[in-house]
């Protein structure tokens, strides 16, 4: 029946990028081959198991032997899988990046020796989380995750990116801690960890209102939900340029993954004011991202604001409680995922290119970078959702699911958003065409950084014509199915 | 996939492909991408022959890839979008031949024909559309590959100007996808259907389905630069003039006006459309923007100024027919489509060369040119009077079906409008014809480039001269078989009979 | 005779001339002008009626010519082309300027085509053919007031185009069938004529000059190179004068009313034809007067056509004969006092200043955009700087004001104040709900 031998690829992809990171730790010369066979294996893992879930369904593993309640459990089914094959395709596209970033001749070898095990214990983490079936074990990786992001923002060195990684740091400990107190309360009151269980168990009560709190609003300062988005920027815009891109699609992207699970199914008691409120800030954030991107003098600030509004797209969904709400916001996380990629990429080649990402000195810059500006170019329209492209896809569900609900008003802040970084995409892009007589000391990229911000933009792109693909994913295992009866 | 549902995806790609590869030619291939190019366009000439010839006896030519649940990505060859097709197909060949000689040894060649072979895919996808979401997709790929072009020259007032366009066309754009969003969770069904697909609807959704007529509509209006939407479109002439011309005549105005005639015709249905009260309004609009843009382009002294406001009236023509509920005015609007552009293009091809070859952008530096290039200015001529509305040319023949079509839907003073638009045409364009027939030239043009004993360049000439004489024989020949003519009359056979 | 030669000599008569038109094609010919009516004469020659249909020209057109009255009119235009021509040829004994030419023959398939055309559509093409081709011819042959004539006549022309084109395009929504004939019936069966009617008269009568709306002709008539002025008479006039007979319901319809007001207008033409002649007193002016009183004499007998639809299916054919004579009339008296003149019987106006400012219609265009320049450029300028200026200031404070808040949001005491608030909030309002 199935060509797919029948191994427990969820442990897999969790051990595989592990066994990766010890590797390049043990062996820093030949950490390249290591990480890339890592991620490709990964990138493998990551099929098998969606093999699987296609074939059989979701998954359960007992890690162990143990099961619940107080084994370690992993559960895959059609939204964890969406969320591994975002990590695996982004992931690949930046360890290949980075091959180029961290091994340029003038390059400090001690930064790429810390880079590589980094990463892979980073995504280790990523797989982890998006696999675990508990509350718990989801602090633990979501504890981890974001240690070891703060440790590759630090990388960057200097004083920008140490206060950068330091305000990473506590904001990343006050989230969590947030969290493990309501893991802890909740765990108190009906004795589980695990999600299926206290899903069964959960009934409101005071305990359950304070745990949910803690959780959501520690959940929410990770996810930099305005207005607490304050430590993004900085710390996106002054990390070395994968680590930017790791971080904006996909560490941010995990607490929101966290939020998801516990609103569908822990919380799954309509709470119209809360998802109002959820909703609310995300439209805010939409446009306050929006406008402050459009007034950014830097590059890199820019795209880092730019993460900001499209993480309000995914708030959107809350209010809206609709199968295709929760659909669109999830393929917004998966093209933003893509393309924010690309275009951090595109800025570490303009950065490293012209030794600068001043907007209004660009013209000098990517005249030459021909394939980086068109990288760049491909992934704002998938960021401004102008079809055919992923935004577009989830915008269009976003704003189907809007008004589906009577509550177009969504839709309006949809489209506002979209002009917004409609208005700072060409604001960059224009630069293309300009006339610019100044010469200019560069450095050339290497050919596979170029390509590599070429093809993750392409991906988002073809996001677009192959959404039925990754949208019929999403319906293994149901996991919006309670919100659809309701 | 068998060949009837290939075809339309054959149609895109070549354009595309070609497109594709003349983005990473190196600058100085010349010879090959001038190659691609011309075997792109005269292959996609030969498959829509192929195309048109199946529709004429019944095929069904679509493809169908599905985009979400539900919902496709549907191309399909029916009868309206075969017009606008061979439209975009026959003068896109001609402008890349104008185009070759115009850049000739200009810089960023690659990326100008890169983004012109997109420019026309999007153009072909726009027209062979088969639902709402897939107009959609092209109509916003158009306005991406547009822009590139628009800023080409990448001077300050290029830039302006793209970013005027982008202004206009993105927010339109997003009119456009609230609308046919809406539409789509009303409606369940976005596929264009002769006679619409929304008149069977609850009768409690009409209040709604006006406010979604209007949203499309004035998404749409920004590119077919409908008053007061069309403030763009004089600012954009700033482009090279195969820009322009491409611009006026086929790509983006057209795409505008073209997708207000399948909102009327195959979403709403004309006569839903009419039952709804939103007809008289649109051609209220329509006839304003003519008058108003002869009027403004009476007062430029820039020629291509004046030309693009020329489009801004000459476009409403088309929507104008269409809005005036009746088969002979639908005939009058869809034709115009066709002859508009044919004759649009012929002037911006004549302006291209006069300033390509002595210099010469404003109506004032006209005196005497006819003398020195003849056969351009013969090309102009033909292409005003046209526009003018003089028999036996193309635009006589719009001109007259508008007309008969107003007095046949009861709605006489669609005439007057006419009327008074021929005579502000004529006000616009005789003085440019006398000065440059009858008046002294100059001692010394601006800036002449000699080309030997010829005019100009055989690249830039002929474009003209064969649009020009397209012009003639569209209005002569109206009633031959295969006419553009007959092509609106079997269209608008079928949208009428039930 | 059999068809297809006869059908294709009705079609070379107005191609011939097209043809020659361009001055490649005929560079071989020693004397093209004459070689372009060669097929008219052809034809003449020809005894009986040919006529063909051409379905797929515009909307269906046709060229044909009948027995009487229509041949008679091709040869009398065909003998003052002939003549005209050798004028072209002769007034300087020098080959003329190839665009005279090219206009000459321009106006001359026009016309021969006007002549031929048995349907509306058709007529109307070749008449605003030969409206513009004969404006060119006047402007590519004359001084500086024939330019101005040229351009009085030009706006007639347009105008006159324009009530045509309505007219046209209510026989066509009446009639269906755009023949002369079926025109003829379709126009007299109909409820209300009026539209249509008004519209024929007033734009032949423009194109004609018949008075009150003779503007242009005394005008053209002063100073035109022989060669032109003699075909002022047979090419817009004549063709104009044709245009009332084969659009007009006559012999189909009576109305008296309208026919009295024709017939007092065209009496009141022909009195100030007589007056302006003899009051002006300068034999100069005397073919156009002429030409005013001859029309004016046309009217009446068109009046009284209207008023009275037996007397004109009597007498119709009359009219053929008064454009033939008020074509070869006009003619004559333009070589009369073309060859006085030449002969020094009347003293040129050399004395008066050439008045070269355009005319009135001109002006009022001209003025308006100065107005437009002055009043509204001025304020748009003004409103524009203002706005950008304001516009800047705006951008500024808005970026000012973002910049600072968002600096606010990023210190480390208001995002944990925020951050508390928040906590606080989202367990209120999970809470509230549940409550």
């Amino acid at each position: 029946m199935s060509y797919v031998p029948d191994i427990h690829w969820g442990v897999m992809v969790i051990v595989l990028p592990l066994a990766g990171a010890v590797c390049c730790f043990l062996w820093p010369r030949r950490a390249v081959p290591l990480g890339l066979v890592t991620a490709l294996g990964i990138v493998a893992c990551v099929a098998g198991l969606g093999w699987q879930v296609v074939e059989q369904g979701a998954q359960r593993y007992a890690v162990g032997g143990w099961g619940a309640p107080l084994g370690i459990d992993l559960y895959a089914d059609g939204l964890s899988l969406l969320m591994l094959m975002v990590a695996a395709v982004a992931g690949l596209g930046i360890s290949v990046y980075s091959c180029g970033y961290f091994h340029r001749p003038d390059a400090k070898r001690d930064k790429a020796k810390h880079f590589w095990p980094l990463w892979m214990f980073l995504w280790a983490a990523l797989n982890a989380l998006f696999l675990s079936a508990d509350i718990f074990n989801l602090y633990v990786t979501l504890e981890l995750l974001g240690l070891a992001a703060v440790a590759l923002v630090a990388l960057a060195g200097g004083a920008d990116a140490l206060t950068g990684a330091m305000r990473y740091l506590l904001v990343s400990l006050l989230g969590s801690l947030f969290y493990l107190l309501g893991v802890a309360l909740l765990y108190h009151g009906f004795g589980s960890v695990d999600i299926t269980l206290l899903a069964e168990r959960v009934e409101p009560s005071p305990v359950v209102w304070a745990a949910m709190g803690l959780m959501v609003t520690g959940l929410l300062l990770k996810t930099a939900l305005f207005p607490l988005h304050f430590w993004l920027p900085s710390a996106h815009a002054s990390a070395p340029a994968p680590v930017s891109a790791l971080l904006s699609a996909l560490v941010v992207k995990a607490s929101f993954y966290i939020l998801l699970r516990l609103w569908l199914e822990i919380f799954p008691f309509a709470n119209a004011a809360l998802a109002q409120l959820l909703g609310l800030l995300g439209a805010a954030a939409v446009l306050w991202g929006g406008f402050q991107a459009l007034f950014q003098a830097r590059l890199k600030m820019l795209i880092a604001y730019s993460t900001v509004a499209q993480l309000g797209y995914l708030f959107l969904a809350f209010p809206l409680a609709n199968v295709i709400g929760w659909t669109g916001a999830l393929y917004m996380l998966l093209s933003h995922a893509v393309a924010k990629t690309a275009m951090f990429m595109a800025a570490g080649n303009i950065l490293y290119f012209g030794g600068h990402d001043r907007i209004v000195d660009l013209d000098r810059v990517v005249q030459r970078l021909p394939l980086t500006i068109t990288a760049f170019a491909l992934a704002g329209v998938s960021i401004m959702g102008l079809p055919p492209s992923g935004g577009f896809i989830a915008k269009w569900l976003l704003l189907e699911a809007a008004i589906r609900a009577a509550q177009w008003w969504w839709g309006g802040i949809l489209i506002l958003g979209g002009l917004l970084s409609a208005a700072w995409v060409f604001k960059v892009v224009g630069y293309a065409f300009t006339q610019s007589e100044v010469p200019h000391e560069t450095r050339t990229v290497p050919a596979s950084m170029e390509w590599t911000a070429l093809v993750m933009a392409v991906v988002a792109i073809l996001l677009g014509l192959f959404a039925p693909w990754p949208l019929a994913l999403l319906e293994i295992g149901s996991p919006f199915g309670r919100e659809n009866a309701g | 996939m068998s060949w009837d549902s290939a075809l339309p995806l054959f149609v895109l790609a070549s354009s595309l492909l070609p497109g594709l590869v003349i983005f990473f030619l190196p600058e100085e291939r010349v010879a090959i991408r001038t190659t691609l190019n011309l075997a792109g366009a005269v292959l996609k000439l030969a498959l829509v022959g192929v195309m048109i010839w199946g529709v004429f006896h019944g095929s069904h030519y679509e493809t169908r890839l599905p985009l979400l649940p539900g919902l496709d990505l549907l191309l399909r060859a029916d009868s309206l979008s075969m017009l606008f097709v061979v439209l975009s197909s026959v003068l896109w060949l001609v402008t890349t031949v104008y185009a070759v000689g115009y850049l000739e040894g200009s810089p960023n060649r690659s990326r100008f024909f890169g983004f012109f072979s997109l420019c026309v895919t999007a153009t072909i996808g726009v027209a062979l559309a088969g639902n709402l979401v897939t107009f959609l997709l092209f109509y916003e790929l158009l306005t991406l590959a547009t822009y590139p072009l628009i800023v080409h020259r990448g001077t300050d007032e290029a830039r302006r100007a793209g970013r005027t366009y982008l202004i206009y066309t993105i927010a339109g754009g997003a009119l456009l996808l609230i609308g046919t969003a809406w539409l789509y969770t009303l409606s369940g069904t976005l596929a264009f259907t002769a006679r619409g697909f929304l008149s069977g609807l609850d009768e409690s959704h009409n209040g709604v389905l006006v406010v979604i007529f209007v949203l499309l509509i004035a998404g749409l209006g920004v590119k077919a630069a409908l008053i007061p939407l069309h403030g763009w479109l004089p600012q954009a002439m700033v482009a090279a003039a195969p820009v322009s011309a491409l611009l006026h005549a086929v790509a983006v105005v057209k795409a505008g006006a073209f997708g207000i005639v399948r909102v009327v015709y195959d979403v709403y249905g004309l006569q839903f459309s009419a039952s709804l009260g939103v007809t008289l309004p649109l051609a209220i609009v329509a006839a304003v923007t003519i008058i108003y843009g002869s009027m403004r382009a009476l007062f430029q002294d820039d020629l291509k100024r004046r030309l693009a406001f020329s489009t801004v009236s000459q476009v409403a023509y088309i929507v104008l027919g269409i809005t005036i509920v009746g088969p002979l005015a639908a005939v009058g609007g869809l034709v115009h489509l066709v002859h508009q552009g044919v004759m649009k293009i012929t002037l911006f091809f004549c302006a291209g060369n006069l300033a390509e070859t002595l210099g010469i952008h404003n109506v004032s530096e006209m005196n005497g040119v006819g003398r020195r290039m003849p056969w351009t200015m013969v090309a102009f001529t033909v292409a005003a009077f046209g526009m003018i509305g003089t028999p036996p040319l193309a635009g006589f023949v719009s001109k007259w079906y508008l007309g008969l079509g107003a007095l046949d839907g009861g709605q006489g003073w669609v005439i007057f409008v006419l009327a008074g638009s021929s005579l502000l045409n004529a006000a616009y364009f005789l003085p440019i014809l006398y000065a440059a027939w009858f008046k002294a030239p100059p001692d010394a043009w601006l800036a002449e480039r000699s080309f030997g004993g010829r005019e100009t360049a055989w690249a830039l000439l002929a474009p003209p001269l064969v649009t020009a004489f397209l012009t003639l024989a569209l209005g002569l020949l109206a009633s031959a078989p295969f006419s553009p003519l007959q092509w609106a009359r079997f269209i608008t056979r079928l949208e009428y009979t039930p | 005779m059999n068809t297809v030669p006869s059908a294709l000599l009705l079609i070379l008569v107005p191609l011939l001339p097209l043809l020659l038109v361009f001055p490649a094609l005929r560079s071989r010919f020693s004397r093209p002008c004459y070689i372009a009516l060669l097929p008219a004469l052809i034809l003449l020659a020809v005894p009986q009626a040919v006529s063909i249909d051409l379905p797929w020209l515009l909307m269906g057109s046709g060229l044909g010519i009948d027995d009487g009255a229509g041949r008679l009119l091709l040869a009398m235009s065909v003998l003052l082309w002939a003549v005209a021509a050798s004028l072209l040829h002769s007034v300087n004994g020098k080959p003329v300027d190839d665009r005279l030419t090219s206009c000459f023959l321009l106006t001359l398939a026009g016309n021969l085509g006007a002549i031929l055309a048995t349907d509306l559509v058709g007529f109307f093409t070749f008449s605003s053919l030969m409206g513009y081709g004969f404006y060119a011819l006047l402007i590519a042959g004359g001084g500086a007031e024939t330019r101005r004539a040229a351009r009085v006549y030009l706006v007639c022309l347009i105008v006159a185009d324009l009530a045509l084109f309505e007219a046209l395009l209510i026989a066509a929504a009446t009639a269906r069938d755009l023949d002369f004939e079926a025109v003829r019936q379709a126009m007299a069966q109909s409820a209300s004529p009026g539209l249509y009617l008004s519209m024929v008269l007033a734009g032949f009568a423009l194109k004609a000059g018949i008075w009150p709306l003779h503007f242009w002709l005394p005008l053209a008539f002063r100073s035109f190179p022989p060669a032109v002025a003699l075909l002022l008479g047979a090419v817009p006039v004549a063709i104009a004068l044709l245009g009332f007979v084969r659009w007009l319901p006559l012999g189909e319809v009576r109305l008296p009313a309208l026919g009295l007001i024709i017939q007092a207008m065209g009496a009141a033409a022909m009195f100030y034809a007589i007056l302006a002649a003899a009051k002006r007193a300068q034999p100069i002016r005397l073919p156009a007067c002429a030409a005013i009183f001859a029309s004016g004499l046309f009217t009446t007998f068109l009046g009284v056509g209207l008023g009275d639809p037996v007397a004109w299916n009597r007498h119709g054919n009359v009219a053929y004969f008064l454009i033939v004579f008020l074509g070869s009339g006009v003619a004559v008296l333009v070589i009369i006092t073309g060859w006085r003149r030449a002969r020094g019987h009347y003293p040129t106006m050399s004395g008066k200043p050439v008045d070269d400012s355009p005319p009135w219609f001109e002006r009022w265009s001209g003025a308006l955009t100065r107005w437009a320049a002055q009043v509204g450029g001025l304020s748009r300028l003004c409103a524009a700087w203002r706005a950008k200026v304001g516009g800047l200031r705006q951008i500024r404070a808005w970026q000012r004001a973002l910049h600072g808040s968002e600096r606010f949001l990023q210190r480390w005491a208001y995002a944990i104040t925020l951050f508390l608030l928040l906590g606080i909030v989202v367990v209120f309002a999970g809470a509230s709900s549940w409550i």
